[in-house]
């Protein structure tokens, strides 16, 4: 849930330097599937400082290249967001909670940006932000990112990626003790893999 | 004789003070001419804190310059920039770059964190007082489970219901600029912009400042360009405007004076095939010009620019003395000497003088203190070429330096030729067609008084302001509301009461939003309205609170706790603890503070179009110690008035040269002011068929013109016999000078001048056509 938080103040950080992770940055690109268009079941669990039991959630996303980010939480309520060129919004329901237009805000194209790339594991782009980390085997890497920016690293603290031919986990930790755990799966790629609904809501 | 040499010596002594103060003011002190066009305006005193508010917004703007580096592509546009800002960087002496400083930003929220509670939307208000429980526990578990619940400024704790995230973000949207990398961003559907907000340290209206300024704002560009070929560039600020109306003015003073004093020589040759009186008429206008700026710095302290601009047209009057004194010694008998001469001449060359000066002062009794400036200037100017002309030339010239030429010959001869009016048939059906056509004419003038005649920057700089108040979505710093009040907080609520009103305006389209200092520090009223509403509908039991720890499994401690954290940032935000933060900076420029107990506070509207502005202003109707300022209102409506007021100036001023030529001319007298009158008539009813619209500076040329005219009707009069045509000769010779420099102030750029200039061309040549035929006729001779 600080991801939003994050990508607000990544985006208004400066890249320092354009050094690079000693990690294969190329090998993990090559090993993404990178389908222009991907959905699949998430489930979330957030451990909140403060809060006894962690919070579960599950859902469905989809990721379309060039378009932007679908993510659709089914349980324990039904909520929608979309983030897209030119906005961000959130549905609860049929009700719009929450609006962010390209054209009065002008963060949500970088936003949607940042999102995409973590949600495709696009490593060229996330380095710019992030100093990336990790290993890499046959059919799976794994990496640290670690913000650039030490008020950015206060803020959110570190975002664990997990994958093969797609992310597999996202774990997001930060030094308040929140910790946020995104787990993918059936992952399906194509026009095939969305929904007559999903595709609606584009 | 004796008389004659002494006065001239005299004289002489006063031109080398001149001359010493002149070379003191250009060498010793470097005296620069003021290029502000607001120095012309008039100063308000009615309400000094009118004034004082708007010469506030006025000058947090003035010493701005922002520049927008725009391309397709964000790191394009960053590279520019970077290449933009190296080079002003270089000149810390000139720019103050504002930094963007990370902290500020964590700054910026911590204030606002410790007050969280009661800062909230007027939207946010009234979903509390209106939606369930239920719409509020949706909205915290929505946030609570969504992985992107929107922007959230803290942990989900601090604010679960997301209301203080929805302020930050009405915060936010009252600028679309954003840090982005370390530099400030901006964008369109084409292009990102990097924002570089710039600061002089050198004053923007001051002419070496800008000499220095803007080969450095072109290099920059330069630069730019280099780093990105494609890149855009938008520049805006006072300095720009104000360096271009200087670069104007001091071409157009150079294109007016030269081609004045060029047909001055040309004409002076083919009349007398002799430079000696050219060169003495260059004196005594050189003389004038010298002598009127040495007295007007020691009047005012300062010369503004647009006096020299119009000082240049001096040049025209100020010859016609030298021209009349001229004209008769060519004329005269040589056994008559140029002292006896000028004795004779003395009443007619008196009165010419008398006449313009008075012409002159009426523009001095306008409350613009250019115009003043520039009234005292011209009648300075002819006083003093016109004592060089009354204490020199008679001394200079002797009876025998002077040859007459065939152009004079043969245009002397045209005097004869010409119509002279009697009381007859034709004389009166001329008259009747005269006055049906000039009815005609006037009925078709309209009136034009907006501030853009004063001033006309090029398409360019309008372009370059227009994209950038758009992509800025900046305020007006002309048109706002002024709040008073006896105390901040009678301010911040009637900054309140005006605001809900401009949220219908805003709802409306016909404001895109407002920038008010209640934005960011409600009134106490209204945040302990807040805050119990918060209390009420959110904290108190049984409400959305308790159903979230029943729904996420916590406990009566658990609500305790979340429930004391959001209290204890339910203290008030208070205007002095805002304006102490760097957060305030930005906004620091819209609350007056105190003057004589009483307070005041600026609401500024962005995205106001001129069509909406007669519907907005009327927000103020009703609410008390609200009002509506619109400078560029009061500018016209000022322009108007006095359009009309120099109208009856002029009509009296006829009133007062009638009687002052009266005991000279006697039944004669309506001969010298008749040419001119109806010439003025005649000019009013062309421009009306040309479909020009009337304004301030139509009627104080058809003024300048009674003085010059009336020079007409009296060198004719003076020389009452149609055979001798000395006058005619003198009338013909400066009527033409005349033309030649105001026709040449008809091309100016400015539209004020243009007017002017426009009308000055066409009464001059028509009271040069027409002063012949009130000429007067043999009989009347004996009088």
């Amino acid at each position: 849930m600080k991801l939003m938080k994050s990508i607000l103040l990544a985006a208004a950080l400066t890249a320092l330097g354009q050094a690079r992770a000693a990690v294969p940055v190329a090998k993990i690109q090559a090993m993404l599937a990178k389908p222009p268009v991907m959905c699949g079941r998430f489930d979330q669990s957030k451990q909140l400082a403060g809060m006894k039991k962690p919070l579960a959630a599950n859902g469905r996303f989809c990721v379309v290249a060039g378009k932007g980010v679908l993510w659709r939480t089914l349980q324990p309520f039904p909520s929608t967001l979309r983030l897209t060129r030119d906005e961000i919004v959130n549905y609860q329901g049929d009700r719009v909670a929450m609006r962010l237009d390209a054209k009065t805000e002008p963060t949500v194209r970088m936003i949607n940006n940042v999102l995409f790339s973590l949600l495709s594991g696009d490593l060229g782009q996330l380095e710019t932000l992030f100093e990336v980390d990790g290993t890499v085997d046959a059919s799976s890497w794994s990496v640290m990112l670690k913000p650039r920016q030490a008020a950015l690293e206060k803020a959110i603290g570190t975002i664990k990626l997990d994958g093969g031919a797609y992310v597999k986990t996202i774990v997001m930790g930060d030094a308040a003790g929140d910790r946020t755990t995104i787990v993918f799966s059936a992952i399906q790629s194509g026009e095939a893999a969305m929904s007559k609904e999903e595709a609606a809501l584009f | 004789m004796i008389r004659t040499r002494q006065l001239a010596l005299l004289w002489a002594f006063a031109v080398c003070l001149l001359l010493g103060h002149n070379a003191y003011l250009w060498l010793v002190q470097r005296i620069v001419p003021d290029t502000d066009i607001m120095a012309l305006l008039p100063v308000q005193e009615r309400d000094p804190l009118l004034q004082q508010s708007f010469s506030h917004m006025v000058d947090a703007a003035q010493q701005r310059v922002v520049v927008l580096v725009g391309a397709a592509d964000w790191e394009d546009a960053r590279r520019a920039a970077d290449a933009y800002g190296a080079v002003l960087a270089a000149r810390k002496d000139v720019f103050e770059a504002t930094p963007i400083n990370e902290q500020t930003q964590s700054d910026w929220l911590s204030l606002f964190q410790r007050h969280r509670l009661a800062l909230l939307t007027a939207q946010q208000e009234a979903q509390l007082r209106h939606q369930p429980a239920q719409f509020w526990l949706e909205a915290a578990l929505n946030k609570l489970y969504s992985p992107f619940g929107g922007p959230n400024l803290g942990s989900w704790r601090e604010d679960p219901f997301g209301l203080f995230a929805g302020w930050v973000q009405e915060r936010a949207q009252e600028t679309p600029v954003r840090p982005r990398d370390g530099h400030l961003f901006v964008a369109d559907a084409q292009r990102q912009y990097v924002l570089l907000p710039l600061t002089l340290k050198v004053p923007a209206l001051s002419m070496t400042a800008q000499d220095t300024v803007l080969p450095l704002l072109k290099q920059a560009g330069d630069a730019a360009r280099k780093a990105t070929p494609q890149v855009e560039l938008i520049q805006a600020g006072v300095i720009l405007h104000a360096a271009n109306a200087s670069a104007q003015a001091s071409g157009e003073v150079s294109t007016i004076g030269i081609g004045s004093l060029l047909g001055i020589v040309l004409l002076m040759w083919f009349a007398f095939h002799s430079f000696k009186p050219i060169s003495l008429i260059l004196l005594s206008i050189g003389i004038g010009c010298l002598g009127a700026l040495s007295v007007c710095w020691l009047l005012f302290g300062r010369v503004h620019l647009m006096t020299l601009v119009f000082g240049a047209s001096l040049i025209g009057v100020a010859q016609d003395y030298g021209i009349y004194f001229l004209c008769n010694r060519l004329a005269a008998d040589e056994q008559l000497a140029s002292p006896a001469l000028l004795k004779r001449l003395l009443p007619g060359l008196g009165l010419t003088l008398l006449a313009a000066v008075i012409g002159y002062m009426g523009l001095a009794l306008t409350p613009f203190p250019g115009l003043r400036q520039m009234a005292v200037f011209s009648a300075l100017g002819l006083v003093f070429a016109w004592l060089t002309v009354v204490c020199w030339f008679p001394a200079l010239i002797g009876s025998r330096t002077l040859k007459s030429g065939a152009l004079v010959r043969g245009y002397g001869a045209a005097l004869l030729r010409w119509p002279l009016l009697r009381a007859n048939r034709t004389t009166l059906l001329a008259a009747v067609a005269f006055a049906l056509a000039a009815g005609y004419g006037i009925s078709r003038l309209g009136a034009n008084d907006d501030i853009r005649l004063l001033q006309n920057p090029p398409k360019h700089l309008i372009a370059d302001q227009l994209k950038l108040s758009k992509l800025l979505d900046a305020p007006t710093p002309v048109q706002y509301f002024l709040v008073r009040g006896d105390s901040v907080e009678t301010v911040l609520q009637r900054e309140e009461a005006l605001k809900a009103r401009l949220d219908l305006m805003a709802a409306g389209r016909r404001i895109s939003g407002y920038q008010a200092m209640s934005n960011w520090v409600p009134s106490a009223r209204t945040q302990a309205v807040r805050l119990a509403l918060v209390e009420e509908k959110l904290l108190a039991d049984g409400g959305p609170l308790q159903a979230i720890a029943a729904q996420t499994g916590e406990d009566a401690q658990w609500i305790a706790a979340t429930a004391g954290g959001l209290r204890a940032a339910g203290a008030p935000l208070t205007l002095e603890d805002f304006l102490k933060t760097p957060a305030s900076e930005p906004w620091r420029h819209l609350w007056l503070g105190e003057t004589n107990g009483v307070y005041a506070s600026i609401v500024a509207l962005r995205g106001l179009s001129n069509a909406a502005v007669p519907q907005v202003k009327q927000a103020a109707d009703g609410l008390p110690g609200v009002q509506w300022v619109d400078k560029v209102a009061e500018i016209s409506s000022v322009l108007g008035r006095y359009r009309e007021y120099m109208g009856w100036v002029v009509l009296g001023a006829y009133v007062v040269v009638f009687a002052l030529l009266f005991p000279r001319y006697r039944r004669r007298t309506w001969r010298v002011l008749a040419p001119t009158a109806l010439a003025s008539i005649a000019t009013l009813a062309l421009l009306g068929f040309a479909s020009q619209n009337l304004q301030l500076f139509h009627v104080l040329a058809l003024m300048l013109l009674l003085g010059v005219g009336v020079d007409y009707g009296i060198f004719m009069q003076e020389h009452p016999d149609r055979r001798d045509r000395t006058p005619w000769l003198a009338v013909g010779m400066s009527a033409a000078n005349t033309i030649l420099s105001f026709g040449l102030l008809g091309l100016s750029s400015t539209p004020a001048l243009q007017a002017f200039g426009l009308t000055m061309l066409l009464g001059t040549a028509l009271v040069w056509l027409i002063v012949p035929c009130f000429g007067s006729t043999k009989e009347s001779n004996n009088d």
